[in-house]
């Protein structure tokens, strides 16, 4: 066949990214097989020579990170898991990735398409070395603009065969309220610092204005630019290493070989899925207020309250890979917590890469496996260009979770128990700005508690504390004194375990963790937010594990104007985690304006003295919680992980501890407590169908508050889960929810 | 380990085991396939009923045939009718609606949902108050059906024996159909 040239490009049509993205599609739809790939040539041809060859794939993107993460400024990049190096295909398709963000595999091919599409090859050309970045959810797969990307082409006389790609939190975006998870958001023009795919640099070098823009449009210009060089510099490691290893293997066992891995992974991934999971179908929900009410008077249209309901299905294909339906979630909003199919499939990623692709390349594979169905005009895939995205994270990552507990269900269902666990892990930054006493303008995200949670419960023991991150391998809460260095106001005054702070049951969830951030040197000023997963208003996920607790969502306290530096004077006994500082207050013993917020605050304007406190990271349980042992509920108060007053009433235990930490248990005592607590299961229930038949009338009265009523009618226009809420109740077709 | 044995994994099902033993069961390359049968063996034994356990639902819930039904029973022998109902309905409901109750399960009390928003359903078998299920959900919201497995679909491809009584209605929500006869 005659080779047709395409003119602008002065290549032929089967070597330009257009050709190729259609031809992997079609193929693709024909056969089910990547590239329609039906047999791994090059691997059974030679199979030490395939995997020496993946082998120096992979060398190559984690050397890229471990070198360059030393370049970034910020802890996110640098020493948390806050980050990926990857390299992918023509296509975007991951062939490799680094420790890290590896579910962001999710939106490289995005952001590849929208450039495809959009004949970037003509215009601005996309050529070796070229430098690309992104942050835009709509139109490049990132889940929100604090993920920022970089993407550098490799190509070979002119042909794109790859793409070294790269991912980043950065500490500040650059949106009206500052950090990286604004909350009051209206639309995407308040999201900050918004850029779709474009051409940032050449020859692996950035172009002079986009620090200007880094620097004129966020408020940690500096620590984003030296991210961005973090970037760029793995990409380069990797453009590197890609040259050298095709000149070694020839460019066209080079993409041959690329399409067998990624077929391949695909293989072996639903060959996992198919070993672990049941067929059938797994509803769960999650829930997440947004309180933006009364809090201005500019955007009337986004003046309301609203409770985000994330509402899934978890099914199989006929192949057995992953069906994941999202219908019933909540319609778009004026609000942070939307997000566009891409960046909301990075997050339904996070447990399914980790969990299907361990034994494996974890390659774009796992992605063929997986059909997430987000509706149009829902809150994953919201029928404007407009919505913001800035939240993202909230509400997708307890979507996962969703999955994620379907498949843990599975687990357990099928007798793979040693890998069952309530997976919950809700998360929570501390982000604002301010302007230091010298005139110092700056903006700041504390990660700490993005970067470790704890596990839930599994079905024969406790969660551990601070011990997983569903988004990296990497958990790891930074360094205390690197947060204070880089945001000079707060300062920990404790940074520990909260005690009781989780999921209860027969095994109960990881204790979550607390922070009290004690402000010093606020300077001019100093405004502190929030972003993060669900506030203590709604638990993490609705439906706790096999009659365990859900974990509870995040607690937030403030307290404005205290007597710390009394406190400290006088024996230095000062409250260091947020349930302290509480306690402390009802004591008296804190004084000052105390608050403790069941949703987002609003920005809080903070002086010297003034405490932020949070608890997050907290699982949940599993199982029934008065089956669980009294010795692990008194060695729980030995460990002063429970308090004694709440053993009594959760698990019907009656013990003290000394001042030496011993602990008695009054047996006599806790035999009465807890037949009490189970005599009250009986006493306190109603039969279901009873239960049933009031809950119908108050749902056909409307008794109901009008906010939830207004859920009700979001998701009940979908109409699938209209279906599903009217056939529950039995409610007419014509009868108005 | 290529097989986890009979012994090993009754020590998991009753939390027993030791945790080297779990790390080694993470550690395989892959799982065995015949765990499932050896999974059912132990449930068998451990219960005091004879109804043949096609599934494990939940901690004490087992998907089980009586006679040509396939039921949802409890443990203690409790039957819940049909599994294709979503066996919440057949179970005693509390309703946690005030914040004083929520903050019984929920510490520190700053942690516990607002009932202003949200309630704390706890679901026990009628015939032995194990708590089977806890969701906490705006009130008006439908039961959730955590799991409904597509046995016959199971048995037959992922585990290469069918079961003899296979038909298309088995995977059939009849949740509907039950609240509708109400």
């Amino acid at each position: 066949m005659a080779t047709v040239m395409k003119e602008t490009l002065g290549l032929p049509i089967e070597k330009t990214l257009a050709y190729k993205l259609k031809q992997r599609d079609e193929l693709y739809n024909e056969s089910g097989c990547y590239w329609g790939i039906k047999e791994l040539t090059l691997k059974n041809q030679d199979p030490i020579k395939f995997e020496q060859f993946f082998s120096r794939l992979q060398s190559a993107v984690f050397a890229a990170r471990e070198k360059a993460r030393y370049v970034a400024a910020s802890p996110g990049g640098r020493e948390m898991g806050e980050s990926v190096w990857a390299l992918a295909t023509a296509e975007g398709d991951t062939l490799a990735m680094s420790l890290g963000f590896i579910s962001h595999c999710a939106a490289f091919p995005v952001s590849v398409k929208h450039m495809i599409d959009n004949d970037f090859e003509e215009n601005p050309g996309i050529n070796d070395a070229d430098v690309f970045g992104t942050d835009d959810p709509m139109t490049s797969g990132a889940p929100h603009p604090g993920d920022t990307y970089t993407l550098v082409p490799i190509a070979v006389e002119g042909e794109v065969v790859a793409w070294a790609c790269s991912v980043n939190h950065i500490m500040e975006a650059g949106a009206p309220q500052a950090g990286s998870w604004p909350v009051f958001t209206v639309d995407t023009f308040m999201d900050g610092f918004v850029f779709p795919p474009m051409k940032t640099g050449e020859n692996l070098r950035q172009a002079k204005w986009w620090d200007n823009l880094w620097m004129r449009r966020t408020r940690a210009g500096a620590m984003n630019i030296l991210d961005d060089k973090m970037r760029l510099a793995g990409c380069s490691m990797i453009h590197g290493s890609i040259h050298e290893i095709i000149q070694e293997y020839g460019v066209e066992y080079y993409k041959q070989a690329c399409k067998e891995i990624i077929e391949e992974s695909r293989i072996m991934i639903l060959d996992n899925m198919r070993a672990s999971l049941i067929p059938g179908r797994y509803e769960g929900s999650s829930f997440r207020i947004s309180m933006l009410k009364g809090q201005q008077k500019i955007w009337a249209h986004a003046d309301r309250n609203e409770m985000v309901h994330v509402h899934a299905v978890f099914s199989q294909d006929e192949k057995g890979g992953i069906v994941f339906d999202t219908e019933g979630s909540s319609r778009w909003g004026y609000h942070g917590f939307n997000g566009y199919p891409g960046g909301s499939d990075v997050g339904l990623f996070l447990g399914i890469t980790t969990t299907f692709a361990h034994s494996c390349k974890a390659s774009a594979g796992v992605n063929m496996n997986v059909n997430s169905i987000y509706h149009k005009g829902s809150i994953y895939n919201p029928d404007t260009e407009f919505a913001s995205c800035a939240n993202i994270w909230a509400q997708s990552m307890q979507m996962q979770c969703l999955s994620s507990s379907a498949i843990h269900r599975n687990f357990f269902m099928r007798g793979y128990l040693e890998e069952a666990f309530a997976p919950e892990d809700s998360w929570d930054g501390v982000q604002g700005s301010g302007v230091l006493a010298d005139g110092t303008p700056y903006g700041f995200t504390n990660f700490e508690w993005v970067g470790g949670g704890a596990m839930g419960a599994y079905p024969f023991k406790d969660g551990t504390p601070c011990t997983w991150a569903q988004h990296t391998q990497l958990c790891n809460v930074g360094n205390s004194e690197e947060f204070e260095y880089l945001i000079p106001p707060l300062h920990h005054l404790g940074r520990k375990l909260e005690p009781g702070y989780c999921g209860h049951g027969k095994y109960r969830g990881g204790v979550g963790q607390s922070s009290v951030h004690w402000m010093q040197e606020t300077g001019q000023r100093l405004g502190v937010t929030r972003g993060g997963s669900a506030t203590s208003m709604t638990s993490y996920l609705a439906s706790g594990m096999n009659g365990g607790y859900p974990a509870p969502g995040v607690v937030t306290v403030t307290a404005l104007n205290t007597n710390i530096p009394e406190l400290i004077k006088a024996d230095g006994d000062t409250p260091t985690t947020a349930g302290e500082v509480l306690e402390y207050a009802a004591e008296g013993k804190l004084t000052g304006e105390v608050t403790s917020w069941k949703y987002d605050p609003p920005e809080q304007s903070m002086g010297d003295n003034d405490l932020w406190a949070n608890a997050a990271g907290a699982s949940g349980g599993w199982g029934d919680p008065l089956e669980r042992e009294i010795s692990s509920v008194v060695e729980d108060i030995r460990i002063g992980q429970l308090p004694e007053s709440f053993a009594k009433t959760m698990y019907g235990v009656v013990a003290s501890k000394n001042k030496l930490g011993e602990v008695t248990l009054d047996q006599a005592a806790t035999k009465h407590e807890q037949a009490a607590l189970f005599a009250s299961r009986k006493a306190e229930s109603k039969p279901a169908v009873e239960w049933w038949k009031e809950q119908k009338a108050k749902v056909e009265s409307h008794s109901i508050r009008e906010e939830l009523l207004e859920m009700y009618r979001s998701s009940t226009s979908f109409e699938g889960y209209n279906k599903h809420y009217r056939s529950f109740w039995q409610l007419d077709d014509d009868f108005e929810i | 380990m290529e097989v986890v044995d009979k012994g090993l994994l009754k020590q998991l099902v009753e939390g027993r085991i030791a945790d080297d033993d779990v790390d080694e069961m993470r550690r395989m390359a892959k799982k065995d396939h015949q765990r499932f049968w050896t999974y059912l063996d132990i449930l068998q034994e451990k219960v005091s009923w004879d109804n043949t356990i096609l599934m494990r639902l939940n901690d004490h819930l087992y998907i089980v045939m009586r006679g040509n039904e396939r039921i949802v029973k409890c443990d203690c022998g409790h039957e819940y009718g049909d599994y294709r109902v979503n066996w919440k309905l057949h179970t005693d409901i509390r309703t946690r609606d005030t914040q004083e109750s929520m903050e019984k399960v929920y510490y520190p009390t700053a942690a516990a949902p607002d009932a202003d928003w949200m309630e704390v359903r706890e679901f026990f078998c009628p015939g032995c108050s194990a708590q089977l299920a806890v969701e906490i959900v705006p009130p008006g919201y439908p039961l959730t059906f955590e799991a409904f497995p597509d046995l016959d679909r199971f048995y037959r491809e992922f585990m290469n024996k069918p079961l003899e009584d296979e038909s298309p209605d088995w995977f059939k929500d009849k949740t509907a159909d039950y609240l509708a006869a109400l």
